[in-house]
């Protein structure tokens, strides 16, 4: 059974190169690009608008924006190797919060991922070390665990709803679950082989989404390890990956420009979407707002689409 | 150094040629100069020093003991000139005359230093430091890229090390002096080879041969040292030399090696509709032997210099592209960071040599503006269907062209987005969309890779160069010029 999505707007050079990264809030949305700037858009009005630009963040471009479940808090990771945390006030503008460095070494810190409260912040490296800082602004955010791998490059990185795991997905195909109560590595899952450029808890920290080159996206149950489920059907590497909030379906972002959704339940495609002809980098649920799920899209064509549930 | 100096040895400083030296050598040479001057001054105008940094920084303390080498003994006024006024600069003082005066003044000060015993020599170089290529700007805007600095060697010195130095620039000195006077071409390969054994390896020259250069305020053509020739060309077009000798660039199945131009040579490039650029031998190899370069050549000039362009290769380029401005360049360079920088060098020029392609009237004589980057871009290979295999990640991401980033390419894709050309305004955002794709992916790929596209590299090429319209339409219709070299 498929499902149906329409376009509902589309932000034509939402951005002057490659969106590498949306990140939203239940009123907006944070997109980073190549270029040095992270613009906000706003999600409740019918045209989108530029809410708020944070002008000359990263100088030589931003490869990846998160944003916490709580919608009170973003991380910001540029090619130049520093990581910046931005906080929102009641009236809907960011601002730096604080700043990651860790000696600032490009590729240091790649990926990253904020917990759901904003307080914890997790990050993988090109030598395969996974962090977890708090972001606790008196203790000066310090770095809280240190995950050793064997030393391939860690692509994609996630933290659990609930706060108590941590997994990272490396370029040699291996994924592993970090107890981030006990410090230690939970699982080293039966990998992908072909590099992993995408890990995603569920909303109930349940199961662990991957994919990557493998094109395939592989479901984990986060507690024994196991692999539970394949979903095949990209033709691209994938890049994105997104549960939605009640963790029915499952958003996923390809190189070759398609986005499809998964229903969780039936482990099926039940809706595909063409973003142009440019790899698709980001793809991303909205937070629930009104009865309709609506999900946005971007990456190589400098513009934001937005998409939503056709009714009945 | 002493910071006390005798008024003897300020005398010695002071000194300047002798003026009969400099009358023979006008006498015996005067046609010769004209020669050069006039091959030499439009594309080779002495590098001005005026917007240095270090000019300022040095004038404040003038060290005795040291022989400036960018400070010329004024053979024309009798006074020295501050080397910053650009008006006495602009005309080609500079010439061969002057940097033999400007040597036999080094040797001679070394002699009477030598025979006074005493205190130590020393001469003073600049050197291009490369660790940031980041200021290399656009040719428009740029006339000074990086600021060079100033070192001292010093003879008998404070270690083995620097005597050895010091041996080996005065050997160069020496070298370069006898065959400028004798008016001869030396390449750095033949320097190295008159004395390998003191050299030790031919960076060693290279370096020195550009240092010298660079503290004369010279292009090193000037000082008559030609890089030693490992491009390799190919093509339908025809060099007249002036002594009627031709050269054919389709005379070499396997292409000919850069030919040097001189300014009484005649180039034909009238059918020429295309020129290209490739980075790598073995991928111009693979282009030139096949079925359908038979048929490109005719219209059709294939270049490479096997990596980072020497400056013969460099020259010709120039020289194609100021002859037929017409003719679309190209450029094919595999999917890497050092791709990109060796399209840059091409493109831009290279940092250490910024002194070979900078004008006092801030024309670039070496950059090729107008280069056009044919591949291997992203989108390229992104099509490229991935076969379903399971077994051996690494083995099959190989067969297929793609490899991952190493930890140096990280690092230098990182520094490149850093450059001018690459920032957020700069001139070459192709280039840092394309770098910051390599980061994201982490991935990167050879030309050949191409070959899965469509059969082969030169089918490839061929399918382009068409696609944009620059083979097989109205071929032989190429406007029919012939002009002399040095017209350009």
């Amino acid at each position: 059974m498929s499902k149906q999505y329409l376009t509902l707007h589309t932000i034509d050079d939402a951005h002057p190169s490659d969106i590498f990264a949306l990140a939203p809030t239940k009123n907006q949305v944070l997109s980073a690009s190549g270029s040095s700037s992270i613009r906000i858009y706003s999600t409740t009005e019918a045209d989108f608008p530029l809410a708020q630009m944070l002008e000359g963040t990263h100088k030589l471009g931003i490869h990846h924006l998160v944003t916490s479940k709580d919608g009170k808090r973003a991380a910001s990771a540029g090619f130049e190797g520093s990581v910046k945390i931005w906080s929102v006030n009641e009236d809907g503008f960011w601002s730096q919060d604080g700043e990651i460095s860790d000696q600032s070494k490009p590729g240091d810190i790649w990926a990253v991922a904020l917990s759901a409260d904003g307080n914890y912040l997790a990050s993988s490296s090109i030598n395969g070390k996974v962090n977890v800082w708090s972001l606790s602004k008196s203790e000066g955010m310090p770095k809280i665990r240190e995950y050793e791998t064997k030393g391939s490059f860690g692509l994609c990185v996630d933290l659990s709803p609930d706060g108590g795991f941590t997994a990272s997905g490396h370029e040699n195909g291996s994924i592993y679950i970090f107890n981030n109560d006990t410090g230690r590595l939970s699982h080293s899952v039966a990998g992908l082989v072909h590099p992993v450029r995408s890990v995603a808890f569920s909303p109930a920290s349940k199961l662990l989404a991957a994919a990557g080159d493998a094109r395939i996206i592989a479901l984990y149950d986060v507690n024994s390890g196991e692999q539970v489920a394949n979903l095949t059907g990209h033709g691209g590497w994938i890049l994105s990956l997104d549960w939605s909030d009640t963790g029915e379906y499952l958003l996923s972002g390809s190189h070759d420009s398609k986005a499809k959704v998964w229903r969780i339940e039936t482990r099926s495609c039940v809706a595909t979407h063409s973003h142009g002809d440019r790899p698709l980098w980001a793809a991303r649920w909205l937070p629930k707002a009104t009865r309709s799920e609506m999900f946005a899209l971007a990456g190589g064509n400098n513009a934001i689409s937005f998409y939503r549930e056709a009714a009945g | 150094m002493n910071e006390m100096k005798p008024p003897r040895e300020e005398m010695l400083f002071e000194l300047t040629p002798s003026q009969d030296a400099l009358d023979n050598m006008r006498g015996r040479d005067s046609e010769d100069e004209e020669l050069l001057d006039d091959s030499f001054d439009v594309e080779l105008t002495p590098w001005t020093l005026r917007s240095s940094p270090l000019q300022s920084a040095n004038s404040g303390r003038e060290d005795p003991d040291s022989l400036r080498l960018d400070e010329p003994p004024d053979n024309k006024t009798g006074v020295g000139h501050p080397v910053q006024q650009p008006d006495n600069l602009s005309r080609s003082i500079r010439d061969r005359t002057w940097i033999i005066a400007h040597i036999e003044h080094i040797l001679e000060k070394i002699l009477h230093g030598s025979a006074d015993e005493g205190d130590q020599l020393s001469i003073t170089l600049r050197r291009r430091l490369c660790n940031n290529r980041g200021s290399i700007k656009s040719a428009q805007t740029s006339n000074t890229a990086n600021s060079p600095k100033t070192y001292k060697i010093s003879f008998p010195g404070n270690s083995v090390q620097e005597a050895w130095k010091f041996t080996v620039l005065v050997r160069i000195l020496e070298i370069i002096h006898g065959t400028l006077v004798d008016n001869a071409v030396i390449t750095k390969r033949d320097i190295y080879y008159r004395h390998p054994d003191l050299f030790v390896k031919q960076s060693v020259v290279d370096q020195y041969v550009d240092d010298l250069a660079l503290t004369f305020g010279v292009s090193r053509p000037l000082l008559n040292v030609t890089a030693a020739a490992k491009g390799l060309v190919s093509g339908n077009f025809v060099i007249k030399k002036s002594d009627g000798t031709l050269v054919n660039g389709l005379s070499d199945n396997e292409g000919i090696l850069i030919p040097k131009v001189l300014g009484g040579d005649r180039l034909n490039l009238s059918a020429i509709q295309a020129i290209l650029v490739i980075e790598k031998e073995a991928a111009f190899q693979s282009v030139i032997t096949s079925k359908y370069w038979s048929k490109m050549s005719a219209s059709c000039v294939i270049l490479t210099a096997k990596g980072y362009p020497d400056l013969a290769s460099r020259v010709f380029l120039r020289l194609l592209a100021g002859h037929s401005p017409y003719i679309p360049m190209f450029i094919l360079v595999d999917f890497d960071p050092d791709g990109i920088a060796i399209m840059s060098t091409y493109k831009h020029g290279s940092c250490r040599l910024a002194h070979e392609s900078v004008t006092g009237q801030d024309t670039p004589t070496l950059s090729l503006p107008k280069l056009r980057w044919l591949g291997v871009h992203s989108h390229q290979i992104s099509r490229i269907p991935v076969t379903e295999c399971d077994t051996d990640g690494a083995v099959i991401s190989k067969a297929q062209g793609f490899m991952s980033l190493t930890s140096r390419d990280r690092k230098r894709a990182s520094r490149m987005l850093e450059w001018d050309v690459c920032a957020e305004d700069g001139v070459e955002p192709s280039w840092r969309r394309e770098l910051q794709i390599m980061l994201m992916l982490n991935m990167k790929a050879e030309m050949q890779i191409l070959e899965e596209v469509s059969g082969s590299l030169a089918s490839w090429v061929n399918d382009e160069l068409k696609g944009m319209q620059c083979l097989g339409i109205g071929s032989g219709e190429g406007v029919s010029r012939l002009c002399t070299a040095d017209a350009l």
